[in-house]
């Protein structure tokens, strides 16, 4: 095996947020090529699964889902099917359904059809032949995942093209591949400009999600972009919670329901095999889990 | 950490750094160049300081505030032929000013944007003695470094917003200036 001597690192503004990528290897052009083609993979992620592009998948689901029904693209299909499966095994505390009230608190812009007031994930249908259909009006946003599975996706990509050791991280949410460990700094939640914590993650996916920088009014009371699908209902501590596991879209979907369900998520976790750590208000950690250990002992909850 | 030059901030803009700050410095001007354009021999620059006029009139096709006094463009040249701009602009993100370079074709249109260099700044809890305090006793089985930099943030997703109006603003400028 050749020694990996060169490191590039490159960022781009994409699925609205900054998308770092690192890659190291034998030679420098190689890695700019592999980089390339990470950044392409992504924007087709972005592409297909864009709320705001009127051409996405997601838009033409909510445009003809009710009462037609749309032939998405495999990736498109990947995602639902993974959101599905989240939203039944949480019962319904995720769910892509939740656009509904990120339009209404402006978090999304409006879409040009009338998407109804009520339903649930149990109202997409996801036939056979990548076929889906709504049983009502409806939207569904996927915010809430697209952005690990495109992380996941730019790393194969990046495997594909010769890196042997990087990282892809989309705004908070990353992965690592490769033989060495990476330190990723985490957020304090009540004062995202401070350090909170630090993590070591080696072979393994992360993402973090906290209302710190979304948090904004909506008829005199704060409202965050992290809801409970069961209640429709915002998360509005200041809080972070941080997953690790062996998929970033699986990571990305976990963080909301730990955010919402906390110590009672754990079981699911554990399917999973993945870890949570929830940082309070105050920045120490309440809850832990194995691979994200720290040396003290957790205070965990009654 | 390249400088910004001076010609083309705004007097209002402080160009310090306030440390601690978190900066990545992801691509030289000139690696920029080569990624944008690999096909080009060479970039001719093609500065611009812009007239009241020219502000005025960016502002009204971008619907963006136009802070700067100039722009630094290059025109990427294969021989005699023009393969496209090359732009660097800058825009205040979270708190410090975020470098990045856009590639125009020469009809226009966004080849390529590139991060070149990032910051944000931080509070002093890296420095602060009780923030360190919390790593001692750490043993082997650890997952927390003491001595590594930041390298590597996962928080809830910070919003790209400010470079997507910058390149609009950017867009703005082409049809004002170089068209």
């Amino acid at each position: 095996m050749k020694f990996a001597s060169s490191e590039v690192r490159r960022a781009r503004p994409l699925l609205g947020t900054f998308v770092d990528i690192t890659a190291r290897g034998a030679d420098e052009t190689n890695l700019h090529r592999a980089i390339d083609r990470a950044f392409a993979t992504i924007q087709r992620v972005d592409r297909l699964m864009s709320f705001h592009d009127p051409g996405s998948d997601v838009s033409r689901i909510n445009r003809d889902g009710f009462p037609k029904g749309v032939i998405v693209h495999p990736w498109t299909w990947r995602v639902l099917k993974c959101a599905q499966e989240f939203s039944r095994k949480s019962d319904g505390v995720f769910d892509i359904t939740i656009g509904r009230q990120l339009v209404k608190w402006d978090y999304l812009p409006k879409p040009g059809k009338r998407f109804g007031s009520g339903g649930s994930w149990r109202d997409i249908v996801l036939d056979n032949k990548r076929n889906v259909r709504f049983r009502r009006r409806l939207i569904v946003d996927l915010g809430g995942i697209a952005k690990g599975f495109a992380v996941d996706r730019a790393i194969k990509t990046l495997k594909d093209n010769g890196v042997v050791t990087g990282i892809v991280n989309a705004g908070g949410d990353l992965r690592v591949f490769g033989s060495t460990s990476q330190l990723i700094h985490l957020r304090h939640p009540a004062r995202p400009t401070h350090i909170a914590r630090a993590v070591r993650l080696r072979e393994r996916a992360m993402a973090t999600s906290g209302v710190y920088f979304e948090r904004r009014k909506y008829r005199g009371k704060y409202v965050g972009p992290l809801l409970d699908g069961r209640t429709s209902q915002s998360g509005r501590e200041l809080i972070s919670v941080s997953v690790a596991a062996a998929e970033c879209m699986v990571a990305d979907a976990l963080t909301k329901i730990v955010f919402t369900l906390r110590e009672k998520a754990a079981d699911l976790l554990a399917q999973y095999g993945a870890d949570a750590l929830l940082l309070e208000r105050d920045g120490a950690p309440s809850w832990i889990f194995d691979s994200l250990c720290d040396t003290r002992v957790p205070t965990r909850f009654a | 950490m390249t400088q910004i030059p001076r010609w083309i901030l705004p007097t209002a803009i402080s160009v310090t750094v306030p440390l601690p700050s978190y900066a990545v410095q992801y691509l030289s001007v000139s690696q920029a160049q080569k990624l944008c354009f690999p096909e080009a021999t060479q970039f001719v620059a093609a500065h611009i300081k812009f007239a009241p006029a020219q502000v005025k009139a960016i502002e009204a096709a971008s619907g963006e505030k136009q802070l700067l006094r100039g722009q630094e463009i290059w025109r990427a040249m294969k021989g005699e032929r023009l393969q496209g701009f090359f732009i660097v602009d800058y825009v205040i993100g979270k708190h410090l000013v975020i470098d990045y370079a856009v590639a125009l074709s020469p009809e226009g249109r966004v080849k390529q944007i590139e991060i070149l260099n990032y910051r944000e700044s931080y509070g002093g809890e890296i420095r602060n003695a009780d923030w360190r305090k919390q790593f001692l006793g750490k043993t082997a089985r650890s997952h927390f470094a003491l001595n590594e930099g930041i390298t590597n943030i996962s928080g809830a997703t910070l919003s790209c917003r400010h470079v997507t109006e910058g390149v609009r603003r950017v867009l703005a400028t082409y049809e004002v200036c170089l068209k």
